[in-house]
């Protein structure tokens, strides 16, 4: 306090605060920048490494931790999350084309809007908040009771040991995942659609195996398995970069949320417009 | 002890209800805490605001492009407008809205409460004769159902905007018909059944956030896995409450 009093004051010192942050930001988005490549590099360290970690974290993302265990962990949670959003696609969809007169087509909007938009869509924000947010409360309470600095001075790489292991089993952890999820989304629509609006489920399974498109569902498995990367990469950066006491762990997750969220969404958007493209890929006439 | 461990779940669902009655009563009784609601209203809005824009424009972006790939494909690129509003208005402008409620607020508002927990601050309010409910848990809940209302609407114009550059910059709809196309199916009914979702989901995910934050239990650790829990849960009630409230609205405004 004294210092900054004993200072003499500096000319336009708004501008200069606004410069600061300017640069601060930008500094900071090298930073992470810097962090992601040093993360992704060191991936093949710790396949080689850490193979025993990387199992560990598999089987702990599946599963879960604390009180989400209990309630059956990351994957009972992702098909829950797309089991609904399956269900609403039921409900929305159908009550629409059946006021124009089409709800023949409701296994059409299945094999769709399921598969492009709404599965990866709901896996992504479904990804964020579990294995995610548990990888940067994880890292953030290692960070924070200094573990990693421990970690650090024994002579551990410590970005290959906990960012790129939680990276690469995050990935991996993805495909049974979306597996689980996809279904899920079927399942409810089809669920929905015959069986609470009584749709006859011969129409259903008829439009539904005409339009489902089997290179479209491999596309869309790349969709979420870019979401992961980026979401396991922005979660490890916020955590492994927490400050602040147990409150700080605490923002760090809700910024993580919030940044990966975005990162997500924007990364779907950009690879279904490089994969679909303007005219879409799609061949209604059969 | 196996019963004891097996009834734990069921007895934090049942901490969770007694909680939220609490808050209910104590919202209508004096004394009201408005400087921690105005406060807490604020700082919502301050962290939501940004991120709700830049994960509004995608969201209506995806949608309005699968949507209008559809509607290309069977000429009907005129009515690309109903599509977006349609999407817009009943399932983006609530569940992005209560995304970012719960990733930035209820994060946020979590990890407060539950340092304080750890740090028995609310003991100390207790001792004091304050009721922790009254003063930290009732203008959260309050702030979080206010911000998002009013941020409901922002992305639902967010939404339709957005959908209307994509569609007629890149899509090349013409523009008039996707202005005229925009009330077809949308209507007034529908508009409010939006903003009720918003308030519903704001409600639950301030409850929720309040109570793992005054419930943490374990130190540093059970800060972050509080947090963690908040995301998951709120999530999922999220998405329960919309199928429900998807359904009943589209029964009640046919």
């Amino acid at each position: 306090m004294t210092t900054a009093t004993a200072a003499p004051s500096r000319l336009h010192p708004r501008a200069r605060r606004v410069v600061g942050i300017a640069v601060h930001t930008w500094n900071q988005v090298g930073q992470q920048a810097k962090f992601y490549a040093l993360t992704v590099r060191s991936i093949p360290d710790a396949v080689i490494h850490h193979r025993v970690e990387v199992v560990r974290l598999f089987a702990q993302m599946g599963l879960g931790v604390g009180a989400l265990a209990v309630i059956g962990g990351t994957i009972v949670i992702v098909g829950f999350l797309t089991l609904s959003t399956g269900s609403l696609l039921a409900v929305q969809a159908y009550s629409q084309l059946q006021q124009i007169g089409v709800d023949a087509l409701a296994g059409f909007t299945s094999a769709y809007l399921n598969v492009r938009l709404i599965a990866p869509l709901t896996a992504g924000v479904g990804l964020a908040a579990t294995i995610g947010a548990g990888a940067t409360a994880q890292l953030g309470a290692m960070r924070i009771s200094e573990e990693i600095d421990a970690l650090e001075v024994m002579g551990i790489r410590t970005v290959a040991f906990l960012a790129s292991s939680r990276v690469l089993a995050g990935v991996l952890v993805v495909i049974p995942l979306y597996c689980v999820a996809v279904l899920m989304a079927f399942l409810a629509t089809r669920f929905g659609t015959t069986f609470v609006y009584g749709q006859s489920t011969g129409v259903y399974d008829h439009y539904f195996n005409t339009f489902l498109n089997p290179v479209d569902l491999i596309w869309s498995f790349l969709q979420a398995l870019s979401m992961a990367i980026v979401v396991m990469l922005v979660h490890t950066y916020y955590g492994f970069t927490a400050t602040g006491g147990p409150a700080g762990v605490g923002e760090a997750v809700g910024r993580a949320v919030r940044t990966s969220l975005i990162a997500a969404v924007l990364v779907t958007v950009f690879v279904s417009l490089a994969i679909y493209g303007q005219s879409g890929n799609l061949n209604l006439a059969g | 002890m196996t019963l004891h461990a097996a009834a734990k779940p069921l007895r934090s669902f049942g901490d969770f209800f007694a909680m939220c009655l609490d808050t209910f009563v104590l919202m209508f009784r004096p004394p009201w805490a408005w400087r921690e609601f105005l406060l807490q209203t604020w700082f919502v809005a301050r962290v939501a605001l940004f991120p709700t824009v830049m994960l509004a424009i995608p969201f209506t972006v995806l949608a309005t492009f699968t949507v209008n790939i559809l509607l290309v494909e069977i000429g009907a690129a005129d009515f690309s407008g109903t599509g977006a509003a349609l999407g817009a208005v009943t399932q983006i402008g609530p569940v992005v809205t209560v995304l970012v409620i719960a990733g930035a607020g209820a994060t946020a508002m979590c990890a407060d409460l539950g340092a304080r927990t750890i740090r028995e601050e609310l003991d100390a309010l207790r001792v004091l004769g304050i009721n922790p409910i009254q003063a930290l848990v009732v203008p959260r809940v309050l702030a979080a159902t206010l911000v998002s209302f009013l941020l409901a609407s922002m992305v639902t114009i967010v939404g339709i905007v957005g959908g209307f550059l994509f569609s007629v910059f890149y899509q090349h709809v013409t523009p008039g018909a996707f202005a005229a196309g925009l009330t077809l199916l949308v209507k007034t009914p529908q508009v409010i059944v939006c903003l009720l979702k918003a308030v519903i989901f704001g409600l639950a995910a301030g409850l929720i956030a309040c109570f793992k934050g005054i419930s943490v239990g374990g130190g540093p650790q059970g800060v972050g896995n509080a947090v963690n829990e908040t995301v998951v849960f709120t999530f999922v009630a999220l998405l329960v409450i919309n199928v429900i409230a998807t359904a009943v609205a589209v029964q009640a405004t046919q």
